[in-house]
């Protein structure tokens, strides 16, 4: 195929930059973006405001001068609504922390009830449709299938299949997974599941058409299904897809762990 | 004895491709994305050693990947041996001494293995079809894996000459 040795080599060069130019355009992070945002905006927009400031003065651009009167009185009722906004957030703020207060009550039992064995992630998945993790704990560490797994921060999984010195567990973002989970402020049921979308979203389905459901609501499991405790945070809820029938509605749930730095977790031995 | 030592070797870069695809590709990884080497690797076996091996080795790999990080559906087993069968017989329509001839087979392989995998998970685990998602995954792993296929083409083709002579008995190759 390669007619001479050097375009071979030539070929192979330019491939192996494509791939390195790929992986990392599409692993750059948001932070990263805006960081290269600042530096092209500092060179360009200066000039930007320069022209944008003599187009105003061309143009005779002053109908902020004429419309002065209308404007203060747009700003009053501005501000009048901001205070209000403001007086309903405080309350909003108590009522949540009391909330959160009763909640923690709640649930204090049963999370100080928890046995668990501490394990190390040595594996993580294969293949881009499954999302199956190999933790250090096994069969000698008292681990059985079916127990559930979390991390600091919320609900891993649960385990599958051990070895005596392994364990596989069945993480929530698989798209094998379903996990029947509550809204923690309404209380109301839902169905979160594993997607193909992104790594560190669930699908939240079969939300009740009264359920009043927020951005930012917390989710939590249920205690439903027999394989996880009740009470062990999900994720946030991130968006809410609205249908036209509200029956077939769904939501996108943030997992509250992240997955993919996700090393330690804990296997609860006990429920 | 040449052959045992062939398929020995066959079997360490199995272990090789697994920690990478285990570990390099967890974050060398285009959008999250990973290429399947696995794929790659059979559909070489099956090219150059011959369907038999292909079939065999593809089994094994499948199965010992099946057992250690899959829901125990076994379906990489059939996959990956299917692949080592196929690949042998599609090779004898076309030249493998051509780079265009094994892109479009290692395509044709990932689109194969890639569909009914996923058909077979969705059948099992009774969800519905994601099926935006998994043709954006599915491109990106086709991309990737005709990206490195080219990188590795004049080490595939080197190495799976003297596995073609040493398996198929082939002395004297026409170009």
């Amino acid at each position: 195929m390669y007619k001479n040795k050097k375009s071979g080599v030539f070929g192979i060069i330019i491939t192996t930059i494509i791939l390195i130019l790929l992986v990392v355009l599409s692993n750059i992070k948001a932070n990263n973006v805006s960081f290269l945002e600042n530096i092209f905006s500092s060179i360009v927009m200066p000039i930007q405001n320069g022209l944008t400031y003599l187009k105003n003065k061309i143009e005779g651009n002053n109908t902020f001068f004429t419309d002065i009167t209308k404007l203060k009185s747009e700003n009053e009722e501005l501000k009048e609504k901001n205070s209000q906004l403001e007086q309903s957030l405080r309350e909003l703020e108590i009522i949540k922390s009391e909330n959160e207060v009763l909640k923690e009550y709640v649930n204090l039992k049963d999370k100080y009830d928890y046995q668990t064995v501490p394990a190390y992630v040595i594996n993580k998945s294969i293949n881009n449709y499954s999302k199956t993790i190999i933790i250090n704990a096994g069969e000698e560490n008292g681990i059985k299938p079916n127990m559930t797994v979390i991390a600091n921060e919320g609900l891993v999984g649960y385990v599958i299949s051990t070895t005596q010195n392994t364990a596989k567990v069945q993480t929530i973002i698989d798209t094998a997974a379903s996990v029947s989970s509550v809204i923690s402020t309404t209380r109301q049921a839902i169905i979160v599941s594993g997607t193909l979308e992104n790594d560190n979203m669930l699908k939240a389905m079969y939300i009740p058409t009264d359920a009043e459901i927020l951005e930012n609501d917390k989710v939590e499991t249920s205690g439903i299904g027999g394989i996880y405790p009740k009470g062990i945070k999900i994720g946030t809820i991130k968006q809410i897809v609205n249908t036209k029938n509200n029956i077939d509605r769904y939501a996108y749930v943030e997992t509250a762990v992240d997955f993919s730095k996700l090393e330690t977790v804990l296997v609860i031995t006990n429920e | 004895m040449k052959k045992i030592l062939a398929i020995i070797m066959l079997i360490i870069t199995f272990f090789i491709i697994y920690f990478l695809q285990a570990n390099f590709f967890t974050w060398f990884n285009i959008g999250g994305v990973m290429p399947n080497l696995f794929v790659i690797f059979v559909l070489f076996i099956g090219v150059f050693v011959g369907k038999k091996v292909g079939l065999a080795l593809g089994i094994i790999f499948g199965v010992y990947l099946d057992i250690i990080l899959g829901n125990s559906f076994y379906i990489s087993g059939i996959l990956l041996g299917l692949l080592g069968l196929l690949a042998e017989l599609l090779e004898k329509n076309f030249s493998k001494d051509s780079r265009i001839t094994i892109i479009l087979l290692i395509i044709a392989g990932t689109v194969l293995f890639e569909v009914i995998f996923y058909i077979y998970k969705i059948i099992v685990t009774t969800k519905s079809f994601e099926i935006l998602p998994f043709l954006k995954i599915l491109t990106i792993e086709i991309i990737f894996n005709i990206l490195i296929t080219i990188i590795l083409y004049p080490i595939i083709q080197k190495i799976g000459n003297i596995l073609e002579k040493l398996f198929k008995n082939i002395t004297l190759r026409y170009f």
